[in-house]
């Protein structure tokens, strides 16, 4: 059904667009439709883009990225951005002070204190809902993901642990790490949004107390009062999330610290239909919509419509990732589950010269100026270029007939050539760039020997979990996207062996763990883009997976939109944003 | 008929009990870890897949998880929707009054053009105006909801900005949710109106033409197909020629004779019309963004939000039962020799 309803919106693309009078639509109302539904309001809860979006601009974190950038942070509820230099941060790097800023409010009207941000830090990381967002303060603050073991049993020194780590002296907020952490303040920027705890109190959250968090610890989303009502220190105040239209709305904070924001509503709406999407931004009852890159050629020439191109990302998105030791049992995926030309063995991508065929095998020009229009670059390593810690004159692979028949000939003592193979390839349905990649592999693969052949098979979300949990499938396309700006982010998920994809890889390199380690630990950047370097060269040299692009986003926004900026760390960037600074004109 | 009509809504719990039975016997098929798809929707969650599985149960059997959603039902409870975001009766509260003024809005129309160009058909057989309602019906039986939509709406819309997408104005949104206004029915159309919003009604009613335009045009077809064929059918029987004989006008032979034969079948049709419009028009409300229970049901089942599907499946068996009830009892009226409930 989705794909007739893309090929009727083709057909809508098709037809001229209609013209329209250059007059301001609703001035005091921006309005960004999209395609993603929040999942939770809550700070503690929410760990996808729809509603890290809303939390941007109702709540505020201590730090912020200043404008575009990446690297460098501003204060926001901190007054000072800690430094080893100006003494905040300890010498040994594992105590940071943090001064509060004084005079804030929340939109109840009550004042911020220091109470409120270490309650904040303490709820995050205690609720710890399962594939929730706690592990990003866990893992820095007190040495460990989660708070429960393998059983679902709570572990015994969290509260312990989590109040050693988080303090208030005076007015300023202490924090004290087990050990250095180099990303802890970009991810302070990012996760670390501050609720009020008297509000929480009153309305059956939290107390606060070592008494009652293990009940609140794994909760349900729908029995915390922040799930669809908010009271922040941002820069709007959340007037409703309507679940049935799929819409919030917000409204400006007159309260707020700073100058109020210039925009008196914000209004985020989902509508799935490309189409409808396109033609309200037409008509201008949209300020700006979702669109990816598939879409772009439709939104050309509109008139009153600008796009905005070229915009950096933080992700990694398409990937090819190899499964090193394959369930070969009951596998529909590895045909015969032999090396003998009518499957492959469990081991088949444990030989690095079938990595490095595969590797050699992929056009990724053909893939960025077809598939992409152009708008990307060839990524040269696991972090992306928006980033510090990438390594512009890392080698890459490129397409090679050549070089990939030779490593194909050299793979399993030669035999790999002889007897050829035949497995299956996955992605997700409805991905086209991942659904490319797959034909292209096999296009060029098969091309190589004819005894080489590749099925490419689109699976649903669940049947993916489902195989992939199982080891089954030989090799996955998916992606990453960054949960904060910081090299580790991409380094440790993707290939740290306790990672989030090489587990499902059995994918163990120690060198590679070491120098993640290592780089971790290490807070002078400097130092720590050398350890970088040397572990792309270890990842080009073993080929865990393939990195294909470091794609460049595009935004259509109405062009009497004023004040955007695009900063790639906000979440559903460059699309959904940080609508302070925005007005329109 | 009252007894009749209690003893068929007596079986509505046992067909609902069957219905939710089936589904669950069905998703013995699933694993746990595709059923936790419905909360593991990142990369970024893949590393705590089993802990997911753990919080919400779902390595139990299924016989057992059946069993604690019939406690939680007979408790009033029918779960939570994930794709919803609310409890499952809250989000059949909250979706259902939409396609349930939809279905009004559209229904009445398809039913008078339906029967009337219907019989106008039969009347005029192989005439001009057969012919158009005849290409109107194939047409509309062709053509997909979605494309239609799409055109309606980027010529009324795209071009014209009469007709707008959604169910209504920000302006609208901002009054029916203020403190002020009162849901006397849910038919937001309706309660405007005895708000006293005469604004707010146009901007809802503008919100709908479209809608259930598309309606009107995709689902006429068949019922003009089915009135043309059975009053063509009526009106070479005996009966009719022998009322000709009598020298009846041709006018009461078709309106008092042969068209309340030939409504039974219409009869059947349009109830199920009703239920399948009732159920929810999926495309027609995804295509307009419009807030209905088709778009929340389908969402339900490709999410494998199985507290959502068991909720729209019960509001649809319920419709289900209940619609051919009050079809069995039409055709006692339509058809006197029926009789029903004795």
């Amino acid at each position: 059904m989705i794909r007739l309803l893309l090929s009727a919106s083709l057909l809508l693309g098709a037809l001229p667009a209609g013209a329209l009078a250059a007059a301001v639509k609703n001035p005091d109302t921006y309005t960004y439709l999209t395609i993603n539904d929040s999942d939770s309001l809550d700070p503690a809860w929410a760990y996808d883009t729809a509603s890290d979006m809303i939390i941007l601009n109702v709540y505020e974190t201590l730090f912020m990225f200043d404008k575009s950038s990446t690297e460098k942070l501003v204060p926001l509820l901190a007054t000072k951005v800690p430094t080893k230099e100006n003494g905040l941060i300890s010498p040994d790097g594992k105590t940071y002070t943090i001064p509060l800023r004084k005079g804030v409010k929340f939109h109840d009207g009550t004042p911020m204190t220091p109470e409120d941000v270490r309650y904040s830090l303490l709820r995050f990381m205690v609720l710890d809902r399962a594939a929730g967002p706690s592990s990003l303060l866990l893992e820095p603050l007190v040495g460990y993901p989660t708070t429960r073991d393998e059983h679902d049993k709570i572990l015994p020194r969290v509260w312990e642990d989590v109040n050693r780590a988080v303090a208030v002296r005076g007015d300023d907020l202490i924090l004290r790490l087990p050990r250095p952490y180099a990303p802890i303040l970009g991810i302070l920027a990012s996760w670390a949004t501050v609720v009020s705890k008297p509000w929480a109190i009153a309305n059956k959250d939290w107390d606060g107390t070592e008494a009652t968090w293990e009940k609140f610890n794994n909760s349900t989303k729908e029995q915390s009062p922040f799930f669809e009502r908010a009271n922040g220190t941002g820069p709007f105040q959340l007037d409703r999330w309507d679940r049935r239209t799929k819409e919030i709305i917000m409204t400006r904070w007159d309260g707020y610290w700073r100058e109020p924001a210039k925009i008196k509503n914000v209004v985020v709406r989902g509508v799935n239909e490309f189409g409808t999407r396109k033609l309200m931004l037409q008509a201008g009852d949209a300020d700006v919509i979702f669109a990816d890159r598939p879409l772009w050629s439709q939104l050309q020439n509109i008139p009153g419509v600008k796009i905005i191109d070229d915009l950096p990302t933080v992700q990694m998105d398409p990937m090819v990732f190899f499964t090193f030791e394959i369930a070969t049992v009951g596998n529909p995926f590895v045909g015969s589950g032999k090396l003998d030309g009518d499957g492959i063995p469990g081991d088949f991508f444990a030989d690095k010269d079938v990595r490095k065929g595969f590797a050699y095998a992929f056009d990724y020009k053909s893939f960025i100026s077809d598939v992409l229009h152009g708008k990307g670059v060839q990524a040269t390593g696991a972090i992306p270029f928006s980033l510090p810690g990438h390594n512009p004159k890392q080698k890459a692979y490129t397409y090679d007939k050549a070089k990939a028949e030779e490593h194909f000939r050299k793979a399993f003592g030669g035999q790999l050539w002889e007897k050829g193979f035949r497995f299956t390839i996955t992605f997700n349905s409805g991905n086209v760039p991942r659904q490319t990649v797959c034909q292209i592999l096999k296009r060029n693969i098969e091309a190589l020997n004819p005894k080489f052949r590749i099925d490419v098979r689109q699976i649903e979300w669940p049947t993916f979990l489902d195989a992939q949990k199982a080891s089954k499938l030989p090799i996955f396309v998916l992606g990453w996207n960054a949960d904060y700006p910081d090299p580790h982010n991409f380094a440790f998920p993707l290939l740290h062996s306790k990672g989030d994809y090489p587990p499902y890889q059995h994918f163990k390199n120690a060198e590679m763990d070491r120098l993640i380690e290592e780089a971790n630990a290490e807070t002078n950047m400097t130092e720590r883009k050398k350890i970088y370097a040397k572990l792309q060269a270890l990842e080009y040299e073993e080929v865990p997976h393939l990195l294909i692009v470091d794609e460049l986003r595009y935004r259509a926004q109405r062009d009497w939109v004023k004040g955007w900026f695009n900063n790639p760390i906000f979440p559903d960037a460059p699309y959904g944003s940080y609508f302070y600074t925005i007005y329109k004109q | 008929m009252l007894k009749y009509a209690l003893k068929r809504l007596a079986f509505l719990p046992f067909v609902m009990f069957g219905v939710t039975a089936l589904l669950f016997a069905c998703l013995q098929h699933l694993t746990p870890e595709m059923r936790a798809a419905l909360y593991v929707k990142d990369p970024r969650q893949l590393s705590q897949l089993d802990a997911v599985i753990e919080k919400y149960g779902l390595r139990k059997p299924v016989y057992v998880q059946y069993g604690i959603w019939l406690k939680q039902v007979a408790h009033g409870d029918l779960g939570y929707s994930e794709t919803a975001k609310m409890p499952v009766a809250d989000a059949v509260k909250s979706f259902f009054p939409a396609t349930f003024e939809l279905t009004l809005c559209a229904f009445f129309p398809i039913l008078i053009v339906g029967v009337f160009f219907g019989v106008l058909s039969a009347v005029y057989r192989d005439r001009f105006i057969d012919h158009v309602t005849r290409f109107v019906a194939i047409t509309g039986y062709s053509l997909p909801s979605f494309v239609l939509g799409l055109v309606l709406l980027m010529v009324f819309y795209g071009h014209l900005h009469w007709f707008p997408p959604g169910r209504y104005t920000l302006d609208t949104d901002m009054l029916v949710h203020s403190d002020s206004f009162r849901h006397w029915t849910g038919l937001l159309t309706l309660d405007c109106l005895l708000n006293g919003q005469w604004a707010a009604y146009v901007d809802v009613a503008k919100h709908m033409v479209l809608p259930a335009a598309t309606l009107l045009y995709i689902e006429v077809a068949l019922l003009l197909r089915i009135t043309r064929s059975s009053m063509l059918e009526e009106l070479t029987k005996d009966y009719v020629r022998t009322a000709r004989a009598k020298g009846l006008p041709e006018r009461v032979i078709i309106r008092k004779h042969a068209l309340a034969n030939a409504l039974i079948p219409v009869v059947t049709l349009s109830s199920l019309l009703f239920i399948g419009l009732l159920g929810g028009v999926v495309i027609t409300e995804t295509v307009f963004d419009f807030p209905g229970i088709g778009r929340w049901g389908v969402q339900a089942a490709e999410q494998l939000d199985i507290a959502g599907v068991l909720g729209s499946t019960l509001l649809a068996a319920g419709l289900f039962v209940t619609a051919n009830l009050v079809a069995d009892m039409l055709y006692a009226v339509v058809d006197p020799r029926i009789r029903i409930g004795g």
